[in-house]
């Protein structure tokens, strides 16, 4: 199986975050990591490969600074890698970001191609949906369990309140990976040295840009939200507060 | 696997030693030799996730070691600023003294204001970039031994076993388990910084510390504000000693001015207290109260913290630098001057003159004590002996106090770093510390520093504020990396003896005494770890290990020294990113 994952790098969980001068979006001096339901990808990904052979191409859309996921999934053990290296693409919006992937591998027909869930940062949840959409291949999103058959993919799907959907699809396909579908291997010493020698290529905002839309999606304002003092702290055991709670909710806020 | 070299710690000095190695390398490659070296058999490994996410200094780099190892090195590395002013205050409760000059040792000149974290990370860079692999979220876990010898002369060391990866609390392996390497090699190099845990490995074992002249720490405590402008200058430079420090205690602060709105404040307490309910954070809390530093900081607001403790000791402490097949570097060998509050520039020195030594030894293929030694020799006739032989005694003068010490420390001005008849001698710092059942009471005056920090949520935090700024990760599900020997001790000798200092010195509340209510109906197993207190109730110790930000506190200033700190999986701890 030829297999492609989508790794963004995002700012790492519990940076304490700052707004930039403009309250446009976050500063950028924080630490950064692989958002984590990708890793998981990846991690799906060499699992299947161990599994069916092939290979696995990790690539990302962002700075230069974005480089090290790539170096990351390369010393778990992903083939080669694939840079979309701008610092344009540290902020576009999903639909952009999956033109520009769909354009950086034109020609590759991969067999299946995974994404993360959702972004930490973001969280739009929309990238490999539109990817599936732009390449014209079938998707599914909220996957917890793969299996490949002679027809194409036996899926699991998380659905909500511990509800789930077992559905069967053809591939070429994309997928979009819940988080703890499996557990993260770690990389190795062997593994990182080997990763210097695997092939990383570059692409240049020039070679994706005839295929971005004009219309960009971007963040106008960004706010922490103020705290407006109606706080009303209830203490009492608990059986009580839940009364009290009730009573408010029915006579104060006629909420119920 | 095998390696020419192992560098254990990418800290400044680590990262030096790489950067020195990979110059002698291509220099001897381009030379016309048969035997060539590989740069590809050079490693560091570092336990931080990323380069630099666990080096904390106060933040003022003296630029003679940069410059010789990289000339020109102003030009891209990140300096904040240039030192433009200095002052030194001497602090009393409601008061502060401004000595009428700066004293030449805290004069800083020409010195620059960095951030430690972002400097180390581009000296990462410059090591990869120059062909060598830093292996970030790698911990040395132990040093491998050709031999069962305890003798300096005849013990040898082959290397360092990696940590294992992927085991849960009680110690079985989980799904994931990825055991440690063992990492073979002709020399080890531990850089460990301030109290390394390997290097402790090795100190003990072979007895390298002189007992007269037993090393002493200091904690510092440090934050990052974002403060209105035109209060600190770009540059500027502030030094305090006194409150909330009595003269009892050695220690003081630092404000360092990074840009005209970013201030590192941050307070030393030396490790060396009596007084066991000393809590060094809480100190700094009270450091920010004083309307010297209220005024800088008022209104501004705290975005990182962080604490570390450094090794003062000074020459005189310093032990065995070398061996058959190791070398100790930087803050683990004790290359700190303590009075100017400076230890970078002589730990990147130690790693370049390390890096020469371990060229020869690759060179001759000899890394027998008798070449490393060179290693030694090099470093008595550099400028690293000039710098810290004459400031030997300056913290030693201290150990009776502030006021002693000041006289003593003139003295040695004077006396190019002699006191009056012969060189001071002094324990380990935590033989200081007295029995609480012996102190009474606290007094009035010992308040601020004395129990945890309360806060108030502005300008002072609790530790669990001040944590959570930290950006501290560890994985829960792993073995507890705070080991304690005995925890029947903590309950029982140490409540009565000690009060339990755990819960004071340890800035980032790691430790905890809980009451455990004692349930009428299970009669309690004697000898279990915990006490019965004559309200029914009992205490036991809880060790919150994923708070702990790698400041070595415990493992130095534990009055029994059952504490042991040894690095938990590799790519936890704090996050340092600005610091
Ligand atoms: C990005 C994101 C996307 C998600 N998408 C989905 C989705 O599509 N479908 C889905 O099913 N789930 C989704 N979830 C998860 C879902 O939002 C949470 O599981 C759910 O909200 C948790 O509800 P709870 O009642 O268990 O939480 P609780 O922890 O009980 O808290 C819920 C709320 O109760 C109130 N509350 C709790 N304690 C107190 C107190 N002491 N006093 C006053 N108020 C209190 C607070 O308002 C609190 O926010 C998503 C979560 C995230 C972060
Ligand atoms: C509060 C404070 C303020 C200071 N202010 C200044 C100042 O203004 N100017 C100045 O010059 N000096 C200052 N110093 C001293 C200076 O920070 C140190 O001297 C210097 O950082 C020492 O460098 P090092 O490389 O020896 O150790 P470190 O900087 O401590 O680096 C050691 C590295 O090794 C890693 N490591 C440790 N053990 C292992 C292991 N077993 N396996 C893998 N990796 C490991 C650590 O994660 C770390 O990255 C200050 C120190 C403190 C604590």
């Amino acid at each position: 199986m030829k297999i492609l994952v989508c790794i963004k790098q995002v700012p790492q969980k519990d940076a304490p975050l700052r707004l930039n001068e403009a309250g446009t979006w976050i500063r950028d001096d924080v630490s950064w990591e692989t958002n984590e339901p990708d890793a998981y990808a990846l991690e799906e990904a060499l699992r299947q490969k161990e599994k069916h052979g092939g290979e696995v191409a990790a690539i990302t859309a962002g700075p230069a600074r974005a480089q090290q996921v790539l170096r990351e999934a390369l010393a778990k053990g992903a083939d080669r890698a694939i840079h979309l290296e701008d610092d344009r693409f540290a902020q576009m919006d999903a639909a952009n970001t999956a033109r520009a992937i769909a354009a950086a591998i034109a020609g590759e027909n991969f067999d299946l191609i995974v994404t993360g869930l959702q972004s930490d940062d973001f969280g739009a949840a929309q990238t490999g949906v539109l990817l599936a959409e732009i390449l014209g291949v079938p998707h599914a999103t909220i996957i917890i369990g793969i299996e490949k058959t002679d027809a194409g993919l036996k899926l699991k799907r998380e659905l909500e309140a511990g509800h789930y959907q077992h559905i069967e699809m053809t591939m070429p396909a994309v997928l979009t990976i819940q988080s703890g579908i499996n557990k993260l291997r770690y990389a190795t010493l062997i593994g990182i040295k080997q990763a210097k020698m695997k092939p990383m290529r570059k692409v240049t905002w020039a070679e994706v840009e005839g295929k971005l839309s004009k219309h960009v999606q971007k963040i106008e304002r960004l706010y922490v939200p103020g705290s407006q003092k109606k706080t009303r702290k209830i203490e009492a055991p608990a059986g009580e507060a839940a009364k009290q709670v009730v009573e408010y909710l029915k006579n104060e806020a006629r909420a119920i | 696997m095998e390696a020419d070299v192992v560098i254990v710690g990418g800290g400044p000095a680590g990262m030096a030693c790489a950067l020195r190695l990979a110059q002698l390398i291509d220099a001897h490659n381009a030379s016309g030799v048969d035997e060539l070296l590989s740069k590809e058999n050079i490693c560091v490994l570092e336990k931080s996730r990323e380069v630099g996410q666990h080096c904390l200094s106060g933040g003022l780099l003296d630029p003679r070691s940069m410059r010789e190892l990289l000339p020109g090195f102003e030009k891209e590395a990140p300096l904040d600023a240039e030192v433009t002013k200095e002052s030194v205050w001497f602090l009393t409760r409601s008061g502060r003294y401004k000595a009428p000059i700066v004293p030449p040792p805290l004069r800083d000149h020409g010195n620059y204001v960095i951030s430690l974290n972002k400097f180390v990370k581009w000296m990462g860079q410059k090591v990869e970039q120059a062909g060598i692999t830093v292996f970030t979220g790698f911990a040395g876990s132990e040093l491998l031994w050709a031999n069962e010898s305890k003798d300096v002369e005849t013990a040898r060391v082959l290397g360092v076993q990696t940590d294992d990866k992927g085991v849960d609390k009680e110690g079985r392996p989980k799904g994931n388990f990825e055991p440690g390497y063992e990492l073979r090699a002709k020399v080890t190099i531990l850089a460990e910084g301030t109290r390394g845990s390997l290097a402790k490995e090795l100190i003990s074992k072979l007895g390298l510390e002189d007992l007269e002249h037993a090393q002493t720490y200091g904690v510092g405590i440090k934050e990052l504000w974002e403060i209105p402008a035109g209060r600190v200058a770009k540059g500027e430079v502030i030094y305090t000693l006194g409150y909330p420090l009595t003269s009892r205690e050695y220690g003081g602060a630092w404000v360092y001015g990074i840009s005209d709105t970013l201030v590192s404040v941050g307070y030393v307490t030396g490790l060396d207290y009596q007084d066991p309910r000393t809590d060094p954070h809480h100190v700094f809390q009270s450091f920010k109260e004083h309307k010297l530093a209220r005024r800088i900081l008022e209104g501004g607001k705290m975005i990182r913290y962080g604490a570390k403790s450094l090794p003062y000791g000074g020459w005189l402490t310093m032990p065995r630098i070398y061996g058959n097949g190791w070398m100790l570097l930087g803050d683990s060998a004790s290359f700190l001057n303590s009075q100017r509050l400076k230890g970078i520039h002589l730990a990147i020195k130690s790693g370049m003159l390390a890096a020469e030594a371990a060229f020869d030894a690759l060179v001759s293929g000899d890394s027998s004590a008798d070449r490393l030694r060179e290693y030694k020799a090099a470093v008595d006739a550099s400028w690293i002996r000039e710098e810290l032989w004459p400031v030997r005694n300056f913290h030693q003068g201290f150990e009776h106090g502030l006021l002693g010490g000041m006289v003593r420390a003139g003295i040695q001005q004077v006396r190019r770093g002699g006191n009056l008849g012969p060189d001071a001698k002094n324990g380990a710092g935590y033989t200081r510390m007295e029995r609480v059942d012996e102190l009474g009471p606290a007094l009035a005056k010992r308040a601020p520093m004395v129990g945890n920090a309360k806060g108030d949520g502005k300008l002072t935090f609790d530790r669990l504020t001040d944590v959570f700024h930290s950006g501290t990760r560890h994985d829960e599900d792993q073995p507890v990396h705070l080991v304690v020997e005995d925890l029947s001790i903590c309950s029982s000798r140490c409540t009565k003896e000690y009060g339990n200092p755990c819960q004071y010195f340890c800035p980032a509340a790691v430790y905890e005494m809980v009451e455990q209510p004692q349930r009428a109906d299970t009669p309690r197993a004697e000898g279990a770890g915990t006490d019965g207190g004559s309200d029914g109730s009992t205490k036991e110790l809880r060790i919150n290990f994923t708070n702990c930000v790698h400041c070595k506190t415990c493992d130095i200033m534990d009055p029994y020294q059952i504490i042991t700190w040894v690095p938990p999986e590799g790519g936890g701890g704090p996050n340092y990113d600005g610091m």
